[in-house]
């Protein structure tokens, strides 16, 4: 329950079972719930090629975001609740009503199930947690001028960026480089022209890779200095803000670093299975601890070694009583020996890790 | 008496065929689960609601006495699929798949006395790591009854027939403080002290469970504190009733097997298999009958693979038989009436002396 739940709230809670709560609340509406924040779908279109924008409305529980920040949604598909990172794209307003836009990964399940089934009236949930990134600092921002790169689905925090800093300072200069391969992919074109008529201090590059340019405005190939040789002088004085695949944000921060005021960026990426050799380092989200242990052998064995004392019953995946919920990280089953990169429980005694491991204990 | 087991022991070469398939049979299903298992719980879960909230407005219907006592079987009923069908198995981890944060094994609570965690360590870990091992296992007699010529007599037990009745009405609330072990009672101060600590929680759950069904709803009928009081304690005896059958069930008919301590070491995961099937027993019932057992009628199917869905569970019966058929373990399985005669047998026929049975003649490993 969030610190500001009213007297109503605090006087009930001890005879509230948030999932029983839920059940009956639902039957009235199917965002309501106790704790959770649930948003329904209120409208959907489809932005770009293989790529959806959904209008959400969130229930009171809405944790809020600032403009470049990423929300946890979670979706079930096929019985299983699954959660992945989205940028708002729209500026934080008061009513709890935001977008995000999401293309559709090649085999991504989140993805796919967004695009492809999501309609007006579903319910998804915005969470576990609250929003995260740190694209603008949570303090009074600078000046300008800024200087935004996406690369792709980068765009999506950028643009949420690039409406609120015009919305606060009407006159600051925004210059927005945007690649992408293909004219299709291209996403906000109308809301970006809007914004441009509006606001003359805003500059918007688009670089195709894969399709010629033809349009005012339009350059092409992968990053190199001359993309940027517009803004001659000024880059200096730019804020930079970068987003996009980790290989884009990777080519990106080198050609800039030196050449700007400051750079910040964001690169998306999803847990790889490393190899079951090696070290890796385990984050205890409770305990506020990282502690490192070997890939290959099981979650429970490796913590008892760095020292920790996790609950554990059986040692042999029967009783449960190891189970523990993993936030992020790979994992490798040691009965089955399935590889499982999503958030969800794992039992410690025959789970072991394949990658870098975030666990609630 | 000697134990006379009717499986036969294997050969270890034997007892890794058997662990490897019945692991292909476990490895098929919980790779298929899906979108028709999630939607499963999610009804189990309904109809506990909507039989609670029929059951509590109609022990309102004092006055109408079909109306009231069709309250008292829908509440009991409600009691009995979340104890079974629902609270034990998701608190077992079968739904943890799911990554639903209300449906997850460690953090679910039941509307029983007992707390969810005591359960968790005596059933999902005591229980069912050691299966029927005589001294690990407190399930056999839970520490109050004498089921098998292994345990030792002692006159208490010729008290047994009246024992086991007031025990299978108080059900829950005897599984409520078993693993305070109150025979420590008269160890001294320091036991005494480990079982005040012990019982701070449970104390805390009995008191919410009194003050939900023996407080707030007969004080919501007003002059029909009485009648509400009344139902809400038949509610609950139903349901200690039927849990206690229906585990006794399980575990204490005329052919299973009890342990020496000695098979867990270096138990294979072949002889761990043997143990929970020559352990167990089964029951044979429509469908109905195995959702209202919590699917404790498939014991067998559910101590192999407790961490499977329990509604996979008719699905695998038949294969799981035939596997324990081609390898001679014996499968126990009858109708609720047999089974549950073969309990009524044990009880009173061990609160009578007889010769200590032997425990080391059990064998899973052929020599």
């Amino acid at each position: 329950m969030s610190a500001a739940a009213g007297p109503v709230v605090r006087l009930l809670e001890p005879l509230i079972v948030p999932a029983v709560f839920d059940f009956w609340a639902q039957k009235v509406n199917p965002t309501f719930s106790w704790e959770r924040c649930l948003a329904r779908v209120v409208a959907r279109h489809m932005e770009a090629r293989d790529t959806v924008t959904l209008e959400l409305q969130a229930n009171r529980h809405f944790p809020g975001f600032r403009a470049g920040q990423h929300l946890n949604l979670s979706v079930e598909v096929d019985g299983v609740r699954l959660t992945r990172c989205y940028s708002p794209v729209t500026p934080p307003s008061d009513d709890r009503r935001f977008a995000v836009t999401v293309r559709r990964e090649p085999g991504g399940r989140v993805s796919g199930y967004l695009v492809d089934h999501v309609r007006p009236g579903d319910v998804i949930e915005v969470g576990p947690g609250g929003a995260f990134g740190e694209l603008l600092p949570n303090a009074p921002v600078p000046p300008g001028p800024w200087l935004l790169v996406a690369g792709g689905s980068g765009i999506t925090p950028l643009w949420s960026m690039a409406q609120w800093l015009l919305a606060e300072r009407p006159d600051t200069e925004v210059h927005l480089f945007y690649w992408v391969r293909q004219r299709q992919d291209l996403c906000f074109q109308s809301g970006l022209l809007a914004l441009r008529a509006r606001h003359p201090n805003l500059t918007v590059t688009t670089v195709l890779t894969g399709d010629s340019p033809e349009l005012d405005g339009e350059l092409q190939g992968r990053p190199q200095a001359h993309h940027f040789a517009a803004l001659a002088a000024r880059l200096s004085e730019c804020h930079a803000r970068v987003c996009g695949s980790r290989e884009f944000v990777a080519s990106v921060t080198s050609l800039l670093s030196e050449s700007v005021a400051d750079l910040a960026s964001e690169a998306f990426s999803r847990p790889q299975p490393g190899p079951a050799q090696g070290h890796v380092s385990v984050t205890l989200a409770r305990s506020g601890r990282t502690v490192s242990v070997p890939a290959g052998v099981s979650l429970l064995e490796g913590l008892e070694q760095a020292g920790l004392s996790p609950a554990y019953g059986c040692r042999r995946g029967i009783c449960n009583t190891c189970a523990c919920h993993k936030q992020a990280g790979a994992t490798e089953g040691l009965v089955d020996g399935r590889l499982n990169s999503e958030a969800g429980e794992v039992r410690l005694c025959i789970s072991a890790p394949r990658s870098d491991i975030a666990l609630e204990l | 008496m000697e134990s006379v087991s009717k499986s036969r022991p294997m050969t270890p070469a034997q007892l890794d065929q058997f662990a490897a398939e019945l692991d292909a049979v476990r490895e098929e299903v919980m790779s298929s689960l899906g979108e028709r298992d999630a939607r499963y719980i999610r009804r189990v879960f309904a109809a506990v609601r909507y039989t609670e909230a029929a059951g509590r407005i109609l022990i309102y219907c004092w006055f109408l006495p079909p109306l009231w006592a069709l309250g008292v079987l829908l509440l009991g009923l409600s009691k009995i699929l979340d104890n079974m069908e629902l609270g034990h198995n998701v608190i077992h981890g079968q739904y943890d798949w799911m990554n639903d944060p209300y449906l997850k094994g460690a953090n679910w609570e039941w509307d029983i006395v007992g707390t969810a965690d005591n359960w968790r360590l005596t059933h999902n870990y005591k229980h069912h790591t050691y299966t029927n091992i005589k001294g690990m296992d407190d399930d056999i007699g839970y520490g109050l009854l004498r089921l098998f010529p292994e345990q030792r007599w002692r006159p208490f037990y010729l008290f047994q027939p009246v024992v086991a009745l007031l025990f299978a009405l108080l059900f829950e609330w005897g599984v409520a403080i078993q693993e305070l072990r109150l025979g420590r009672l008269s160890r001294g101060a320091a036991a005494r002290a480990e079982i005040r600590e012990k019982f701070q929680p449970v104390k805390r759950k009995m008191r919410r469970q009194i003050i939900k069904d023996y407080l707030i709803f007969p004080l919501l009928g007003g002059p029909l504190f009485l009648p509400v009081l009344v139902g809400n304690m038949l509610a609950n005896i139903i349901r200690s009733l039927w849990t206690y059958m229906i585990i006794f069930c399980g575990h204490f008919t005329a052919d299973v097997d009890v342990f020496p301590k000695s098979v867990l070491k270096s138990e294979s995961r072949g002889q761990w298999y043997a143990r929970q099937v020559r352990g167990s027993g089964n029951l044979r019932g429509s469908k109905l009958f195995h959702i209202l057992s919590g699917n404790l009628s498939h014991q067998i199917e559910h101590h192999l693979f407790p961490d499977m869905p329990a509604n996979r569970y008719a699905e695998v019966a038949p294969r799981v038989q035939e596997i324990c058929e081609k390898y001679g373990i014996h499968y126990n399985s009858g109708r609720l009436s047999r089974q549950f005669g073969q309990v009524l047998w044990r009880i009173l026929r061990y609160s009578l002396p007889s010769r200590p049975g032997r425990l080391d003649q059990v064998r899973l490993t052929a020599e």
